[in-house]
């Protein structure tokens, strides 16, 4: 006989999901009277206790393959994060350098006059006495040796 | 609720590991889970040697990723929902490689890759009932091997198996009875034939 659909769909949901006390209980009265269900219970749970008789021999050393890749691709994140605090700093250096330059020269211009310099002694100042050095400072976050490289 | 607190300095632990980069921590997680990845990654390719490789993949991706993981719910299903993005990414560039018709669009859609070689469910079966369900798990479609899987092995919650695979509860509940009605049918019509 086949048995009422939702009586099926009950003990499908007592196996995968919580069912109340009372559905229980209705489940439980029903499968003391119905072959069919009974029996479909029984290879439910034959079902769900085959499907935990699985066991996937893992490969022995496979946790410590792994730890190695991981290892190793620290190590390359950790040169790569290097790499690009090196280019930024640079980058940060430079502009500063060409910003500030730009500054000081029009703070300059504005004291020439009552200094008597003339404009090409107002750019020869800023590029030996600013833009230089500062462009140089710049380079030494590239060529500073160690830990100080990419630190500005 | 002490279990809850032990729960949440746990994960909380993890949290933090892994937005420092902790290696012990990594070393410690990969002894926990690297068999249940394993596993995980078979269910859903129903192939040992992808499933080897892209728990590999995983790992890397655990390590790059690992900020975004924000303690507050268990780890392995986070686990899970990186292996399975990287898995269907992977099935789809093999199934690439192989076809020259176009693609379907749906990712699930994706993880229908047929295996070849020996099944490796029958590999690993240690019963009797096991062995028979086993035929039935390789030609079953990953995606009710994987919701079975999640829910029998693991023992996740349908909500923490609803954000592994990115589908609403009514999907997932359906998939593990669609699953088991045709693993049952494997002892109904053994049963029946008196095997």
């Amino acid at each position: 006989m086949e048995c009422d659909k939702r009586f099926r769909e009950l003990i499908d949901r007592s196996f995968v999901e919580e069912v109340s006390e009372g559905e229980r209980r209705l489940m439980h009265d029903h499968i003391r009277d119905c072959d069919g269900c009974k029996r479909y219970v029984e290879l439910t749970a034959r079902t769900i206790r085959g499907l935990r008789e699985f066991t996937f021999p893992s490969e022995a050393d496979s946790s410590a393959q792994v730890f190695e890749i991981l290892a190793r691709h620290t190590e390359t994140m950790r040169q790569q994060n290097v790499q690009f605090r090196i280019w930024a700093a640079f980058a940060v250096a430079l502009s500063m350098s060409i910003v500030g330059s730009a500054l000081v020269y029009q703070v300059a211009k504005f004291l020439a006059a009552p200094m008597h310099f003339d404009n090409a002694q107002v750019q020869a100042g800023v590029l030996v006495f600013w833009l230089l050095p500062s462009f140089c400072a710049a380079l030494y976050t590239l060529a500073a040796p160690g830990q100080n490289r990419g630190i500005a | 609720m002490t279990l809850n607190m032990t729960a949440e300095t746990e994960t909380a632990k993890i949290a933090r590991g892994l937005r420092e980069r902790d290696m012990e921590l990594l070393a410690d997680l990969v002894e926990r889970f690297q068999h249940r990845l394993v596993r995980y990654l078979l269910y859903l390719t129903g192939r040992r040697d992808y499933a080897e490789d892209l728990a590999q993949e995983t790992w890397i991706r655990v390590l790059q990723r690992g900020s975004q993981y924000n303690g507050r719910q268990r780890f392995d299903p986070w686990l899970f929902a990186i292996a399975r993005n990287l898995a269907i990414d992977y099935l789809r560039k093999k199934l690439r490689a192989v076809q020259t018709v176009s693609l379907p669009n749906d990712r699930d859609a994706m993880l229908l890759l047929p295996s070849s070689g020996p099944s490796p469910f029958e590999a690993a079966a240690r019963s009797e009932d096991a062995m028979r369900l086993a035929g039935r798990l390789q030609i079953l479609s990953p995606l009710y091997r994987e919701a079975l899987l999640l829910r029998f092995q693991e023992e996740l919650s349908l909500a923490e198996i609803a954000q592994v695979v990115g589908a609403p509860l009514t999907t997932v509940t359906s998939r593990i009875y669609r699953g088991l009605a045709a693993l049952r049918s494997a002892f109904e019509e053994g049963d029946s034939h008196g095997v």
